[in-house]
């Protein structure tokens, strides 16, 4: 099946197939975060996360994915706390975090979803760029993108100084998929 | 008249001025060190913490320096009015010293490290990790860094201690030599 997505995504010239949906595998897959903390690079993880792709006419025809802002690592039990706390992520009011796609378009080997992101209850148009290709006998879909935190409210009062809390925050996601 | 070299009876005005800049700011960062860390997690303990490190490595290259003036350039010897065991301690207190003011900052840039907090020197330029990020690793480095500063704490008293009872209640050279200006002597 995974040999099959792939035929599917490369060669637009067959025919059209019926919907395929696939789900995000959270298992061997990542989503981390990089940003600025007082000039210096800190990063982060997410463990929880999940949603479906699928392909219809050959094509990438929706993304809906999710990730749960309470699995949020880094190296520090301190900062993971505060991250889950009412000035970041707020994970009492506002447990998943969540983009879907609008429109996905191929290009050369990369694809562009534009779609929402929807993060504490603020939703901004966002266009996020993934490849597709197999791994280990599994479609693998892999990624980053930027955004600008105070966009979405995350590091709020004395967070929101960029000097010492960069604004930009750089994603790196990859998961294989799975057929449902 | 200003000796940059040591001479056999006193400090050259060069290790004088290593000596006192590393003992302020020593003394700063154990405040600053002592005063962040038990800061909530805020901007405030994120501001003081950079400075921490930054000054840390600060004191770290400055006692690398002051190390390599003193291999070419040995200090004065101590009085021969002092009891054997009195000089013994003191030179095994300085050599303890500087074995700290390298460890400790070592072991906060480990910890800085494997926290994955890495430092940028001042805002100028980004320091190189010494480990990858782990958190165990982390743990570890933290307690080896307190630890290692709660010795040179000790050791801060003692040698304050030392140097108080050589100028007022011994009143030799010990403490003049250390001194940029000479007070009176009562020898
Ligand atoms: C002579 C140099 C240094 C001295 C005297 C010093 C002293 C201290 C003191 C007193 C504390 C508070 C310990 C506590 O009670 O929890 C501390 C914490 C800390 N130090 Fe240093 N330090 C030095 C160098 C450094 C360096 C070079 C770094 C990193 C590059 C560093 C990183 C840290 C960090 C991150 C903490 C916070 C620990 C926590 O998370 O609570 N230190 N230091």
């Amino acid at each position: 099946m995974p040999r099959l997505l792939l035929v599917l995504l490369v060669s637009a010239a067959l025919p059209a197939a019926a919907d395929e949906c696939y789900s995000v595998d959270p298992a061997g897959g990542s989503v981390s975060f990089e940003l600025r903390q007082a000039g210096s690079p800190f990063r982060g993880a997410f463990h929880r996360f999940g949603g479906e792709l699928c392909i219809a006419q050959s094509r990438v025809a929706r993304i809906d994915v999710w990730l749960e802002p309470a699995s949020v690592e880094t190296a520090l039990p301190e900062i993971d706390a505060a991250l889950k706390a009412k000035e970041f992520f707020d994970v009492a009011s506002h447990p998943r975090i969540a983009f879907a796609s609008e429109s996905v378009q191929v290009r050369d080997d990369r694809q562009l979803a534009r779609g929402t992101l929807d993060i504490k209850g603020k939703r901004r148009n966002a266009e996020v760029p993934f490849r597709l290709r197999e791994s280990g006998g599994k479609p693998l879909v892999s990624g980053s993108f930027t955004l600008d935190r105070l966009d979405y409210g995350i590091g709020t009062g004395e967070w929101s100084d960029t000097r010492w809390l960069g604004a930009e925050v750089k994603i790196d996601f990859s998961a294989a998929l799975s057929r449902r | 008249m200003v000796n940059l070299r040591n001479s056999t009876e006193s400090y050259g005005i060069i290790a004088q001025a290593f000596h006192w800049l590393v003992a302020l700011l020593v003394l700063a960062q154990l405040g600053i060190g002592l005063y962040a860390a038990n800061l909530p997690v805020s901007l405030a303990r994120l501001r003081w913490l950079s400075h921490h490190k930054s000054l840390g490595l600060a004191i770290l290259a400055l006692v690398l320096l002051r190390l390599g003036w003193r291999a070419l350039n040995r200090p004065p010897g101590l009085p021969g009015s002092m009891p054997r065991w009195e000089r013994r301690a003191a030179l095994a207190t300085h050599r303890l010293f500087y074995l700290l003011l390298i460890l400790a900052p070592f072991a906060g840039w480990l910890y800085a490290s494997a926290a994955g907090l890495s430092v940028n020197w001042f805002g100028l330029f980004q320091v190189p990790d010494l480990v990858s990020k782990d958190r165990q690793l982390a743990e570890l480095f933290k307690a080896l860094h307190i630890g290692l500063v709660a010795l040179l704490a000790s050791l801060v008293a003692l040698h304050v201690g030392a140097a108080l009872r050589h100028a007022l209640l011994l009143r030799d050279s010990v403490m003049r030599r250390m001194l940029p200006w000479k007070p009176r002597s009562n020898d």
